[in-house]
């Protein structure tokens, strides 16, 4: 058994052993109080944080498959090394993500029948659960025809075209879910789709920079050739003007959002001096901005590893302010009901959290114990 | 087939929330899931204070965006009636028809009770439904979103369903002085003090609901969501005012 080997099976276990655990308290919680345990309530934040988690990582996933898709459409050899990566990356966090949303919903179970025989053609849900679920099938099929450690790029154009379009599709059509809410105008804006999607793109490449590296325990030299190459050559501008194009659109939001009268723009005015959405900024997209940019710093190792978590907290922080910022000004409620709602996840809506990353960091340790994830040259 | 609709008059309305206790009773909410409530709102600052207040039920949207949205179909208007319902035996409880409603008329049960002690516990159920009152209403349709509410669904304003489409034939204005359909009148409209509150067809040209809207002027509330509410307010330049804001509150208190 070789080194690398040995760490895998240590990760593979470790993170099968904290499924187990925060399973068990999950269960334990929801299974006693069922939804009450969750933070959320009819005044209107009805979408806490385990709708939160379940973008994240279903936006994350997208991301990835895009950058697989786009890396065997144009990347010729350069990109080959992170493809597969990116692919089972791409399964791995979506199952982190569906294994929360099948938590947070109601009648999960009657989910999967309900949607596939609604025929719900005006509901954007539909059309995002349904193309998610053949976007599923694509993802694995793609694997397995990159199973032999010489595949061709070549012969799977055709297939990174419909896991592109898939995977486009899914997120316009999550923005769509929040952006066609005409009435929420901090939701509201044509423009949702498409920052969803560069949003997902820049997930995606920190996502690969940072799963590189842990599969590589954060050991540079052990990275093979290729990926070195890739990583201090096209990627560090890529992912920094991912950063910069993110930012504008965020900085775009705001300062609609704080010039715009509308009611439900004044969520606005409160966020923008809280500590999280500064945190978001300076430290979640500036800095690693600065870093990617910097030519000091962006063929660091350190550099690369530490931006892509800071851009990964970033994300995070940016889909939980927009989903909840958008429900903060109660509908109809009267006086009695606060100006501003005021919601902070429970500990179990925290521990899904931790489901969801333990969940996908399993899914992802088991790839890369046996798919040989980017290793094939 | 008749469109049927609500006219609230703010005019007539004191507030008194006599529609929404008769609501709870007549369906079996919970404490806290009022699918009708008069909200109070208070404008202005000391001494410069107004209290307003406004009655609202489920609008029965002629175009109504918690359909479009769900998922499942489980919300679907009826085109007998034009009532909005949810079919319990579809429903997730994915809560986006909560979030796609402009009126915030929508209640998902099963998060932490907003009155103690939860009632739920007192009652508890052994079945799929949330609880157990000692107290039920005869009528039971979880098709149509009507009786005990069960786990993970989402329920709302029936327009009173059970009564209604049980109305002879024919029938234009549901009003309870009429002596032989006052037990096809809405909860919320037969108790109403200070009759404040009409209920009748909306596609029948003599119906009183139409004449009400077309003397005092009825609105609708926000009607610029492209909603299309079936139920109209009239307030004829009194106390009471359809609400610009849907906080109505001091915004700059911020
Ligand atoms: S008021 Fe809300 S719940 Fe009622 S029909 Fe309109 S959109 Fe649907
Ligand atoms: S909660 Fe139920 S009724 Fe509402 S959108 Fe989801 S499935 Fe439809
Ligand atoms: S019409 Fe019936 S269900 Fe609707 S608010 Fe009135 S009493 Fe309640």
């Amino acid at each position: 058994m070789t080194k690398t080997t040995t760490k895998e099976i240590g990760t593979l276990i470790l993170a099968l052993i904290g499924v187990g655990i925060v399973g068990y308290l999950v269960m334990q919680t929801l299974g006693g109080q069922g939804h009450a345990a969750f933070n959320t309530t009819n005044l209107g934040v009805h979408w806490g944080l385990p709708i939160v988690v379940y973008d994240y990582f279903l936006l994350t996933s997208t991301g990835l498959a895009m950058i697989a898709a786009l890396a065997i459409l144009f990347g010729s050899e350069t990109f080959r090394p992170i493809v597969k990566r990116a692919a089972w990356l791409a399964l791995a966090g979506l199952a982190g993500g569906v294994v929360v949303l099948m938590l947070e919903l109601g009648h999960p179970l009657r989910a999967l029948v309900a949607i596939p025989t609604s025929f719900a053609f005006e509901s954007p849900l539909y059309w995002k659960a349904m193309t998610i679920g053949v976007y599923v099938l694509a993802l694995l099929i793609l694997i397995a025809r990159m199973l032999k450690a010489d595949w061709d790029a070549k012969a799977l154009r055709g297939h990174a075209i419909l896991i592109l379009v898939l995977a486009m599709f899914i997120t316009a059509a999550a923005g769509v879910v929040y952006g066609s809410n005409s009435f929420r105008p901090f939701w509201a804006s044509g423009d949702i789709p498409v920052a969803f999607i560069f949003e997902s793109l820049l997930g995606g490449l920190a996502f690969i920079y940072f799963f590189t590296y842990l599969a590589y325990a954060f050991d540079a030299e052990a990275m093979p050739e290729g990926v070195k190459r890739l990583f201090n050559g096209a990627l560090p501008g890529l992912f920094a003007l991912a950063i910069f194009v993110h930012l504008l659109f965020v900085l775009a939001r705001m300062v609609n959002g704080l010039y715009g009268n509308v009611e439900g723009l004044q969520v606005w005015q409160h966020m923008v001096t809280s500590p999280l959405f500064l945190a978001e900024i300076f430290i979640g997209l500036l800095l690693p901005l600065i870093l990617m940019l910097l030519a000091g710093t962006r063929t660091r190792p350190w550099a690369q590893a530490l931006a892509a978590l800071l851009v990964m907290n970033a994300l995070l922080i940016s889909r939980y302010e927009y989903i909840i910022g958008g429900q903060l000004v109660p509908m109809f409620k009267g006086t009695w009901a606060p100006d501003l709602l005021s919601y902070m996840p429970s500990t179990t809506e925290w521990l899904l959290l931790l489901l969801a990353i333990l969940v996908s960091n399993a899914i992802n340790a088991f790839g890369e114990l046996t798919l040989r994830l980017g290793r094939e040259r | 087939m008749a469109k049927w609709g609500m006219v609230i008059d703010l005019d007539k309305c004191t507030g008194c929330q006599a529609c929404t206790t008769a609501c709870t009773m007549e369906n079996n909410r919970l404490p806290g899931e009022n699918w009708q409530d008069v909200l109070f709102y208070t404008e202005g600052t000391y001494p410069n204070v107004s209290m307003k207040w406004f009655p609202r039920p489920c609008m029965h949207c002629e175009h109504p965006s918690c359909v479009s949205v769900c998922p499942t179909k489980a919300t679907y208007k009826d085109p007998n009636g034009g009532f909005v319902l949810v079919d319990w035996n579809k429903c997730i409880g994915c809560k986006y028809c909560q979030v796609a409603c402009p009126y915030g008329v929508r209640f998902y049960m099963d998060e932490r009770a907003v009155i103690q002690p939860d009632i739920r516990t007192v009652f508890p159920s052994n079945n799929d439904r949330l609880w157990d009152p000692p107290y039920k209403g005869p009528q039971d349709d979880p098709s149509r979103g009507i009786g005990i509410q069960p786990h993970g669904v989402v329920s709302k304003c029936t327009f009173c369903y059970h009564k209604v489409s049980k109305a002879p034939a024919g029938a234009v204005d549901l009003d309870e002085d009429i002596r032989e359909l006052k037990e096809h009148v809405p909860a919320c409209v037969r108790v109403c003090p200070p009759k404040a509150r009409f209920f009748g067809d909306l596609d029948h040209p003599d119906s009183y609901v139409n004449k009400l809207i077309a003397d005092k002027r009825g609105v609708r509330l926000k009607d610029e969501t492209g909603n299309k509410p079936q139920v109209y307010y009239l307030s004829g330049g009194a106390a009471a005012a359809v609400p610009a804001l849907r906080s109505m509150t001091d915004s700059d208190k911020s």
